[in-house]
């Protein structure tokens, strides 16, 4: 296959399927070609700049990346919460259970989210009214969505309550969020997104303003719901620890492209493309006690001044002249549904290839070089 | 938020200011429930507890260097029986009515050149022991030596001279910069503190505490906006080196920052500590952070240090049932390495009003798994040496192990109650 093949075939299909088609049935969410720009004072940010990704009916996907690579950025373009202008969805579209959901009108937008696709925010105490009681807020939503009454919606919070763990749901259902701790407003926000069964849950950082031990309760309750009601699941998050516990493929994202996108396993121990392999390596862990900690060089580009060629190419290791001209396509690595972006991938990356990816590594890849 | 480590605040260390001359005695811990923290106490009551300690005016003590004859692997800092209580007021006379027992008896030794590293979730005092023994907050009881000096029994004016030996870097690298001064000023504050008022020489030292951070010297017309987190981080980093300290509080200094750049300040951070002879109290509640960077470890709980141990035979063996429990809630980056996680219930109760006994023995597997203990509950625990060098506050440590902690974890649902029923 040559690079122009390559290429080729990729613009053609925005991700995995021609344009203005419906996915398959076994796909839940078909983001293909998603382009989120935001128009402020200083220029246009592209924030999310051509990205394709599908979540699978009850599976799980993690988009993982640093601050500002356009991670929640992609949530809220699905979810369609973004305040139009600034932002502007410039093209892609968005598949969501077999309807192109970008130009569907508000009203009905507002009855997928909830009933269909449910959120959990980062800060859940932002994210809950101060001034309503959580029974108040979850009947209030269950009431809205599944057209039921007052009685029936206070039983369904007490119900939901009590399936995240939460004891005395009858007493706790009259609480104000102030009233509760950062974890037991956490679980709030899943009863509240799980009370009217969504079939797509996203969670944008949930635990990240938690301690780790309480972490660790919510990440156990969120995957216990998960499994029972089948709902799939989209983790965005920085931790990397994170996801490997909780997503079957992930998509890593930099300066709002996706650069990697594969299995849980591949893309966390068989990294393909520069910028996971140094995330990955910058870990501090036990190995490296005593030695440095591989760290990436450089920061992130301004999102305005964005490099010409590869977008990582003035941070990255094995960067060489043609990086800062070409602008590498997110091409397939290994047959295995594993994608990276990098021109190492490509014909012209071949002699370098070697050098870069150990033996270990490059065993599992087509690229030419098996074990 | 005003930079407390090189300029201190009135509020907190200046008390004796207020008085007369007689008031040049040390600053009396006020352990007495007569004084009230956190309010400005009358200059009769300092005088009061300045007669009561004896009156005595203490010689000048050279301040030249606390540290000097200590070497490598001897103690630099010596903590102990530090409290910190802060009181909580409230009803219609604004009476105290609650005390919150934030750093509630702690006893370490950090060595000189070592990381010594405190670790523990939200509100376990983690951040106020590291404040307190610089006495940006005042303690309410106990002793902190470094070398040979009581910090605690200074007045204010050594206390300041003190300063430029133990600096403190601050979490937020956001908050922490004064957002209207240049980087120069930033960094030359503490200097002119110190009494550096020629400005060549200052400068020159904040342009070589710039370039030792892995910033340019020509930054110093710049302001904080202009930085990255990353950036910004290191500029507190060079403020508190301009100084040329032998010990540095770091508190969460990389929480703030996402992780390819953590790695670039965690580095900087250990190259420093060589090249400098630098001793570092490292703040922190990432285990992983911890665990690359320190010597040893102090794992807190409610105001208390629950283990004491080397880093790598906490991590290989922790004798705590809560070491164990946050151990086993680190999510693992490797996918296939999967373990049933040991996932305590409830959250951290509140320091206000800690359990009886042990103060983990409302959240503790081990407590359950030996069929409830009345021990737990009647008696607290002693912080007990059960090896060299290895201590845990737990009257059951023998029986922890990583065995018992997997067959707790396995025999138990995953959905965990959010709150602990009495």
């Amino acid at each position: 296959m040559t690079a122009e093949a390559t290429v080729a075939e990729i613009s053609v299909t925005i991700g995995e399927r021609p344009a203005g088609t419906a996915p398959g049935e076994d796909i839940l969410l078909d983001v293909r070609g998603l382009q989120t720009h935001f128009h402020v004072m200083d220029g246009t940010v592209r924030a999310v700049d051509g990205v394709s990704f599908s979540v699978p009916r009850g599976g799980t996907v993690g988009l993982v990346g640093e601050s500002a690579c356009g991670k929640s950025v992609t949530a809220l373009t699905i979810m369609r919460l973004l305040d139009i202008p600034p932002a502007e969805i410039v093209g892609g579209e968005v598949w969501f259970d077999g309807r192109e959901i970008l130009a569907l009108p508000e009203e009905e937008m507002r009855h997928l989210r909830g009933n269909d696709i449910a959120m959990i925010f980062q800060e859940p105490l932002t994210s809950l009214n101060p001034v309503l009681t959580v029974g108040d807020q979850i009947s209030e939503q269950v009431r809205l969505h599944l057209k039921v009454d007052k009685k029936e919606g206070l039983g369904r919070a007490i119900e939901s309550l009590r399936t995240v763990g939460i004891p005395n749901p009858e007493q706790r259902v009259k609480q104000y969020p102030h009233e509760m701790s950062g974890g037991m407003r956490q679980r709030v926000m899943i009863a509240m997104a799980l009370s009217c069964e969504p079939k797509l849950l996203i969670a944008d950082e949930p635990t990240t303003a938690l301690d780790v031990t309480i972490q660790a309760q919510i990440l156990e309750l969120l995957k216990a719901v998960q499994e029972r009601t089948k709902s799939a699941l989209m983790l965005i998050t920085h931790d990397l620890g994170v996801v490997a516990e909780m997503v079957d493929e992930i998509v890593v994202m930099y300066a709002g492209q996706i650069v990697e996108q594969g299995t849980a396993e591949q893309v966390l121990t068989r990294p393909m493309d520069p910028y996971t392999m140094g995330l990955i390596e910058s870990l501090p862990s036990v190995k490296k006690r005593g030695g440095r900690l591989s760290a990436i060089k450089g920061v992130v580009p301004s999102p305005f001044n964005l490099p010409p060629g590869c977008r990582f190419a003035p941070r990255c290791p094995y960067v060489w002249d043609a990086c800062r001209t070409t602008s590498p396509e997110l091409i397939p690595v290994g047959g295995h549904g594993q994608r990276a972006r990098c021109l190492l991938h490509t014909p012209a990356g071949a002699p370098r290839r070697a050098a870069v990816f150990d033996t270990a590594a490059s065993s599992g890849t087509t690229a030419g070089h098996g074990a | 938020m005003t930079d407390q480590a090189t300029t201190p605040t009135p509020d907190t260390d200046e008390t004796p200011v207020a008085a007369p001359t007689p008031a040049d005695a040390p600053t009396p811990i006020r352990a007495t429930p007569g004084v009230l923290e956190g309010e400005e106490p009358s200059v009769e009551a300092l005088e009061r507890d300045w007669q009561r300690d004896g009156g005595e005016v203490p010689s000048e003590e050279p301040l030249a260097d606390p540290a000097h004859g200590i070497v490598e692997g001897e103690a630099l800092l010596r903590v102990s029986g530090l409290k910190k209580h802060f009181p909580v007021y409230g009803g219609l006379l604004r009476r105290q009515v609650a005390t919150v027992y934030a750093v509630d008896g702690v006893d370490f030794e950090v060595r000189k050149g070592d990381v010594f590293s405190l670790v523990g979730e939200s509100g376990c005092g983690k951040t106020t022991l590291g404040r307190t023994v610089l006495r940006l907050v005042e303690p309410t009881a106990g002793t902190v030596h470094f070398g040979a000096l009581d910090v605690t029994r200074l007045k204010s004016s050594e206390l300041r001279r003190l300063r430029s030996k133990m600096q403190i870097v601050f979490q937020d690298p956001f908050g922490s910069l004064n957002p209207r001064m240049p980087v120069s000023d930033i960094i030359g504050e503490g200097l002119i503190a110190q009494g550096l008022t020629d400005r060549k020489a200052r400068d020159r030292r904040v342009g070589d505490a710039l370039e030792a951070v892995g910033l340019r010297r020509d930054y110093t017309r710049r302001y904080p906006h202009e930085f990255s987190g990353g950036q910004r981080q290191r500029i507190g980093v060079a403020r508190a080196l301009a100084l040329e300290p032998d010990f540095i509080v770091l508190d969460e200094p990389v929480s703030a920052l996402d992780v390819s750049i953590q790695s670039q300040v965690l580095n900087l951070l250990l190259d420093l500590r060589k090249d400098f002879d630098l001793t570092y109290l490292f703040i922190s509640h990432n285990l992983s952070v911890i665990e690359y960077v320190s010597d040893r470890v102090g794992v807190m709980y409610l105001g208390q240090i629950v283990e004491l141990a080397s880093s790598e035979e906490l991590y290989r063996s922790p004798r705590h049932p809560y070491t164990l429990a946050l151990l086993s809630a680190i999510p693992d980056p490797d996918p296939r390495r999967r373990h049933k996680r040991l996932v305590l219930k409830g959250d951290v109760p509140s320091p206000v009003n800690p359990p009886a006994g042990c103060h983990f023995h409302t959240r503790c597997w081990l407590r359950e798994q030996l069929g409830n203990p009345e021990q737990c509950v009647s008696a607290e625990p002693d912080l007990r040496e059960l090896m060299p060098g290895h201590k845990a506050k737990c009257h059951f440590a023998e029986q922890v192990s990583g065995a018992k902690a997997a067959e707790f974890a396995a025999e138990h649902s995953t959905v965990v109650p959010a709150v602990v029923d009495a």
